[in-house]
């Protein structure tokens, strides 16, 4: 009886005859952080995109509290990454937050004032409560990034999937979207985020999926991240995997 | 010999006033039918356009309108075969929305099955469609029985003869498609901002995509018979772009973009009646274009004109700023902030060319910040001008200290370098640092110079 | 004997070089026309341009060059009627094959509009056609010596009949009341047969068929057609009438009934094998129509009663 957030098996991906994802298979723990790591190339996006039914899969299951997409869609929030959108669109932050709303506002009805005081709330949330009434183009790349997160905010779902969401931000957003994951933890909700970044898995999330084209393994982050597991999913990039080794007997753990 | 016949009571009083006031007054019928019909299109083409542009697929409509013409002609062959009259507006319309859905038909596969990107994809359908368009015409030409006259020019209508059919017509798919683009508002918002996002949340994308395209047909079809290929294009294309540099609120662009295109649409039509010989479809053209121009110049938001007086604003405030700063620490390394100091001192503080500084000391001087002795003598700052300096001087080495001790990249607004910072600071962000650095240590307000500092 | 064996072989000869009559490649079906009468048995005529196909815009294809290419010889109208195909002549003539214009000879004094652009639609005047008809006949008769008396002899029965024409044409457009003589169409394509018979003509578009009205210049025409109570306006067959519409909807919006007329014939004539395919019927159907449309005398069958009702 699976009623897991997200489960997936046996997902494969080709694109143009190479394969991107092989035979993946992810069961994610309900009230945890997760992070998607791997190196570049590695099918980390393509895993949440395939999950949400954006890319078309060659085969496989997918599951989100176990019932097809389709029926748990108002549940699951997705925010994709920063450059998926040309930010010079005429809109302002706040109407990119209410965006998160038109699924619930329904067809052809117009946009009211309390869901814009909803997208203000979620934007004050992450931080840029000020900044509502902002031209989107206007705004440094971490503001960006925290408005597609409130936009993901707004929508109260049970599953977050976030696809880099700590890529090339600055240490004020990055505190902010920390805040964030740390309440959503708090509120027993579940978070997956594509991560680029091995030295700070650690400190952010609880659990971790290693991937390369496909899942070399999954689990808690102490757990997992051995020299083993990274070897067998960076390959030779040595100094880097010992680094991170270091930096996780340092924290210690578990972790927060 | 005149080859041309007099007209009738040609009256020595202004002919020109009796023409501008039965333009006014809309007295002739064909005036109101041409002006009622030319201007719901170009607000139904400005609303629709504006999605097209968003979605950077403004030369669809150009596309599509080409690639009506072998449908004309199919349609054509067609309904004479069935024994029909092939020359019939329903018949042919018919065929050209039917080879305009084709075609973009055409453009979607291009992209889906090859490489080929959006520009190439939409020129190739553009030009193999018009190729097969014009063979067919000629060769439908060719038959026997003089049915085909002017076939191509029978679906690529003139402005100036819009009949009340016709007026009706655009009149009644104008209506249509802006009460879809009203409905459709945010839907259209938000498939044009971010697909991705939208397909994930359970919007339909594609049907929506479809929607909009047919929208564009609609537009495109309904013109092309009314007014010709060249305005249709224009008038999706010219308004939404125009509209562009007014606003950075999409609801204001799309209400400027129907704007501009009823106004170019209005003006083109008055002109034509106003003046002989002046086609009205190419004079609204050339009013949309206008309207263009202008709005690139002086456009509020966006605008040359706001931009470049928006830097310029900012380039003169940095020099002043920079100006009280040197003064500031210059005065300070001799005594006090309010201390006199000279204009070389000031040089060789700070790479300034000497008749520069000399300028932003007198323009300094004139907004009472300081006082400068004549002929190049020393410069003072006044009681408001200390207040100033201090603030800037203050920003200026917290930021520096800041960076100092935590080595990171700088917070909010980091697109800039170090130099540039302390000038985009707001005072409450300055307190959120002070505060940080008050954690830190006990020292007060204004820290001395970063080389003074214990370590 | 043998003188009797030469000469027969010498007419042989002659006779096998004599029956192949000359191809000809024409362009309007009006200069076919011309051609055909001034020929007869001697010419193979070709027209390019088909009926209802208007001639200011023809583009020759592949096909029609090679048409022209493998004719002996080519006559055009002239005058910048067949404004796209000047470089097709002028190549073809550099080959050193006969490209007549054969309005291109008249006399640009008797010819109304612009001294650098006349007005080209000369064979609305039956008069100014029928001097083409000498310049074909110089011209076949260049080419085929033998043929000159055919040829001359063909040219004045064609020239009288031309005649006959013209005094037809006249005669019954003088019926139509004096102050509805007003002929209104598309495009200015019936000056000459107004400066002919005295009718007054206006048109909404110009000279050409690529140039567009504009508002004012359907306005001007709603105007007169009112003020002068016109009765009827003409379409032509190979120029679209959108503009003669807007002109009836605009009368029509004033109270003032303004019926079509009918289908005139102004840059092509009719379906090949009729008799409004020809010249002469071209003419016939045109004024016949003119004069019982504004309400004048004619007779329903026009000139010799060929006119299909």
């Amino acid at each position: 009886m699976s009623t897991l957030p997200l489960e997936i098996r046996c997902l494969n991906v080709a694109y143009q005859r190479k394969m991107v994802l092989w035979d993946a298979d992810l069961a994610i723990q309900p009230g945890r952080t997760t992070a998607i790591v791997g190196p570049n190339g590695a099918g980390k996006s393509t895993l949440i995109k395939a999950a949400l039914g954006l890319i078309p899969s060659a085969s496989g299951e997918i599951q989100f509290f176990g019932k097809p997409y389709a029926q748990s869609r108002s549940r699951v929030a997705y925010v994709p990454q920063r450059e998926s959108v040309d930010w010079d669109f005429p809109v302002s932050a706040r109407d990119v937050v209410a965006m998160g709303l038109y699924r619930k506002i329904g067809w052809c009805m117009p946009v009211r004032a309390r869901h814009r005081q909803l997208a203000e709330a979620a934007l004050a949330d992450v931080g840029l409560g000020d900044f509502a009434r902002r031209q989107i183009s206007q705004l440094s790349g971490g503001q960006q990034q925290r408005v597609f997160l409130a936009r993901a905010l707004a929508q109260n779902a049970d599953l977050y999937l976030m696809d880099e969401p700590f890529a090339s931000v600055d240490a004020a957003t990055e505190q902010a979207i920390l805040e964030v994951l740390r309440r959503l933890k708090n509120e027993g909700r579940t978070v997956v985020c594509v991560h680029h970044d091995l030295e700070t898995v650690a400190e952010y999330f609880d659990d971790a999926v290693l991937l390369n084209m496909r899942v070399v393994t999954s689990g808690p982050v102490s757990e997992v991240f051995t020299r083993e597991n990274l070897r067998k999913t960076y390959g030779a990039r040595l100094s880097l995997l010992d680094e991170a080794v270091a930096e996780l007997s340092r924290r210690g753990s578990p972790l927060r | 010999m005149k080859p041309w016949p007099n007209f009738p009571g040609g009256e020595v009083r202004s002919a020109e006033m009796e023409t501008f006031w039965r333009l006014i007054s809309l007295q002739d019928h064909n005036t109101r039918i041409v002006l009622a019909g030319a201007c719901a299109l170009g607000a139904a083409a400005g609303l629709v356009g504006t999605f097209l542009l968003l979605r950077k697929r403004s030369l669809l409509g150009d596309t599509l309108g080409h690639a009506t013409l072998p449908g004309v002609a199919a349609a054509f062959l067609v309904a004479e075969a069935l024994g029909y009259a092939g020359k019939s507006l329903p018949v042919l319309l018919v065929g050209a929305a039917l080879s305009g859905v084709t075609g973009m038909a055409a453009v979607i596969l291009i992209r889906k099955f090859s490489h080929i990107k959006d520009d190439a994809a939409l020129a190739i359908v553009l030009s193999v469609f018009f190729g097969a368009g014009v063979t067919l015409v000629t060769a439908v030409q060719q038959l026997p029985g003089g049915n085909a006259a002017g076939l191509d020019h029978f679906i690529y209508g003139k402005t100036a003869s819009m009949t009340t059919s016709d007026a009706m017509v655009i009149f009644g798919a104008s209506l249509a498609v802006a009460v879809m683009c009203v409905a459709f508002f945010k839907e259209f918002a938000l498939l044009c901002f971010d697909e991705g996002f939208a397909g994930a949340a359970g919007w339909p994308v594609r049907l929506l995509d479809v929607v909009l395209m047919t929208l564009v047909v609609v537009v495109t079809v309904v013109g092309l018979q009314a007014v010709g290929l060249l305005l249709v294009v224009a008038l999706l294309v010219i308004p939404p772009a125009a509209a562009r540099f007014w606003s950075d609120r999409l609801g204001v662009m799309a209400v400027a973009a129907a704007g501009i295109g009823l106004l170019s649409a209005a003006l083109g039509v008055a002109a034509s009646a106003l003046f002989p010989r002046l086609p009205a479809g190419a004079v609204i053209v050339l009013c949309a274009a206008v309207f263009f121009a202008i709005s690139m110049i002086f456009g509020a938001r966006r605008g040359v004109l706001v931009r470049s007086y928006g830097e310029r604003q900012g380039m003169v405030r940095l020099r002043r700023e920079h100006l009280l700063r040197a003064i500031y620490e210059c005065a300070e390394e001799l005594s006090s902030p309010e201390q006199a100091v000279s204009v070389s001192q000031l040089l060789a503080k700070r790479p300034w060319k000497r008749n520069a500084l000399r300028r932003e000391i007198e323009h300094a001087a004139e907004a009472g910040l300081a006082t400068a002795a004549v002929d190049g003598g020393d410069v003072q700052l006044t009681g408001r001008g200390v207040a100033e300096a201090r603030r800037l001087v203050r920003n200026h080495r917290l930021w520096e200290l800041y960076l100092l001790h935590h080595a990171e990249v700088a917070p909010a607004r980091i697109d800039r370098d170090a130099d540039l910072i302390e000038h985009v600071l707001d005072p409450k962000i300055v307190d959120e640092l002070e505060a940080l650095l008050d954690s830190g240590r006990r020292e007060t307000f204004v820290p001395g110079n970063p080389e003074k500092l214990p370590t | 004997m043998k003188f009797f064996f030469a000469l027969l072989a010498l007419a042989v000869t002659g006779s096998l070089l004599n029956a192949a009559p000359i191809k000809v490649v024409c362009t309007t079906g009006m200069v076919a026309d011309v051609v055909r009468n001034v020929g007869g048995d001697r010419v193979e005529v070709k027209a390019l341009i088909g009926e209802g196909v208007d001639p200011h815009l023809f583009k020759p294809t592949r096909d029609d060059v090679s048409k022209m290419l493998g004719a002996d010889m080519i006559f055009y109208s002239g005058l910048l009627l067949e404004g796209r195909m000047e470089d097709t002549f002028k190549k073809i003539g550099a080959k050193g094959k006969p490209v007549v214009a054969i309005a291109g000879e008249l006399d640009k004094t008797t010819l109304s509009g612009d001294e650098h652009h006349p007005d080209p639609h000369v064979w609305m005047d039956p008069v100014l056609w029928a001097q083409t008809v000498p310049v074909v006949a110089k011209a076949l008769a260049a080419r085929d010596p033998e043929g000159r008396a055919t040829f001359e002899a063909n040219a004045a029965r064609f020239t009288g009949e031309l005649k006959s024409l013209d005094e037809y044409v006249k005669r019954v457009i003088v019926t139509i009341p004096a102050e509805r003589r007003v002929l209104i169409t598309a495009h200015d394509a019936f000056h000459y047969l107004a400066r002919a018979t005295g009718i007054t003509v206006m048109s909404i578009q110009g000279i050409s068929t690529e140039s567009e009205a504009g508002v004012a210049d359907i306005n001007r025409l709603v105007d007169e057609v009112v003020a002068r109570k016109i009765p009827a306006v003409f379409v032509e067959s190979s120029v679209p009438d959108k503009n003669v519409r807007a002109v009836m909807e605009g009368a029509a919006a004033r109270g003032h009934t303004l019926v079509l007329g009918g289908t005139l014939f102004s840059d092509a004539m009719g379906a090949a094998g009729t008799y409004e395919g020809t010249y002469k019927g071209m003419l016939d159907h045109n004024a016949t129509i003119i004069t019982r449309a504004l309400g004048g005398e004619a007779p329903a069958g026009g000139m010799s009663g060929r006119l299909k009702p």
